[in-house]
């Protein structure tokens, strides 16, 4: 899974979409002195590269019942990681699924409304699939940061 | 800095169904332009235009480009628990929160009191990061940090808003 670097241009354009992703073309090649025919070719290049991703994010603050939960997973047997991975990568409400090397074999992230939910999620939705063995969740209280502008793009 | 509360926000407004369709059309394509929009939900032009000037200006959502992590020369990401001593984990998570490589802090309740995430460039670049700034950083007692080997997915729709450094 190895990816090509961003150049000094795809950078650049980068940068602007990354502020206001409306921000069209012609106004971009403006700022760069470039061409819009360039700005045009270079972000459809990247989006098809999976490089970038251009995207609504909504503000958390805006939903004060959202409360983010870190859900480690641990499963019965090694070879079963990547089928429970996998598994996890297709409920929609988790934002994030990785196969870990420490703490634990796998963390997936959500949001809940509260503990109850938690619970709830965990057991209907985690507990049932084949392979998990036991789960450890932490319950946040203040989402302090997150970088938006940085991601794992996956196909 | 990072925390909300200390930033100034525009009121809340009520989405209605207009909305919650227009955020889930730019969710899958940031770029899809307004007469598509339009076209698809059945609207004019004009009140999809009104309609993401007003979610923009509420501070309630934003089109952003993305990048990926490898792409931006980052190859390792990494999941770390940080317990705090003698400070309180929302003033240690903010200072966490200014080093451009931890990209999400979660001040959380459990064995550990800050959750983050965290991105390097290669080795030598995390013994540094984890070594020197995070353990240096006044109230950290502990760091526990886990690799990720695969990430299957990440797509962070719903995140605090703070402004790009």
């Amino acid at each position: 899974m190895t990816r090509r670097k961003l150049d000094e241009v795809d950078k650049a354009i980068v940068e602007y979409l990354a502020r206001d992703a409306r921000v069209s073309n012609g106004q971009i090649a403006g700022a760069l002195g470039v061409t819009e025919g360039t700005v045009r070719a270079r972000v459809k290049r990247m989006e098809e590269e999976k490089l970038i991703r251009i995207t609504a994010v909504t503000n958390i603050d805006r939903f004060r019942d959202a409360t983010l939960a870190y859900i480690w997973i641990e499963v019965e047997r090694s070879d079963q990681t990547r089928s429970v991975a996998q598994a996890l990568a297709q409920i929609e409400e988790l934002g994030f699924v990785g196969v870990m090397l420490g703490r634990s074999d796998i963390l997936a992230i959500t949001m809940v409304r509260n503990t109850e939910h938690l619970a709830e999620f965990v057991h209907q939705r985690i507990n049932i699939i084949p392979g998990v063995r036991r789960t450890d969740s932490t319950l946040g209280v203040n989402f302090v940061k997150h970088d938006y502008r940085m991601a794992r793009i996956v196909a | 800095m990072n925390n909300l509360a200390a930033n100034a926000q525009p009121a809340l407004i009520e989405l209605d169904d207009t909305d919650n369709a227009i955020i889930e059309l730019l969710r899958r394509d940031g770029r899809m332009p307004y007469r598509a929009i339009a076209r698809e939900l059945a609207i004019t032009e004009a009140t999809v235009r009104g309609r993401v000037r007003r979610l923009e200006e509420s501070n309630t959502m934003r089109v952003v480009a993305v990048t990926d992590i490898e792409a931006a020369g980052y190859g390792m990401l990494l999941a770390i628990g940080v317990q705090v001593e003698n400070r309180s984990p929302e003033a240690v998570a903010r200072d966490l929160a200014a080093i451009p490589e931890v990209f999400s802090v979660n001040v959380v309740v459990g064995a550990q009191d800050v959750e983050i995430l965290v991105v390097a460039r290669d080795q030598p670049a995390l013994d540094e990061l984890i070594s020197r700034q995070l353990a240096g950083t006044p109230g950290v007692r502990r760091l526990t940090p886990a690799l990720a080997l695969d990430v299957l997915k990440n797509q962070p729709d719903w995140v605090p808003f703070h402004d790009p450094a």
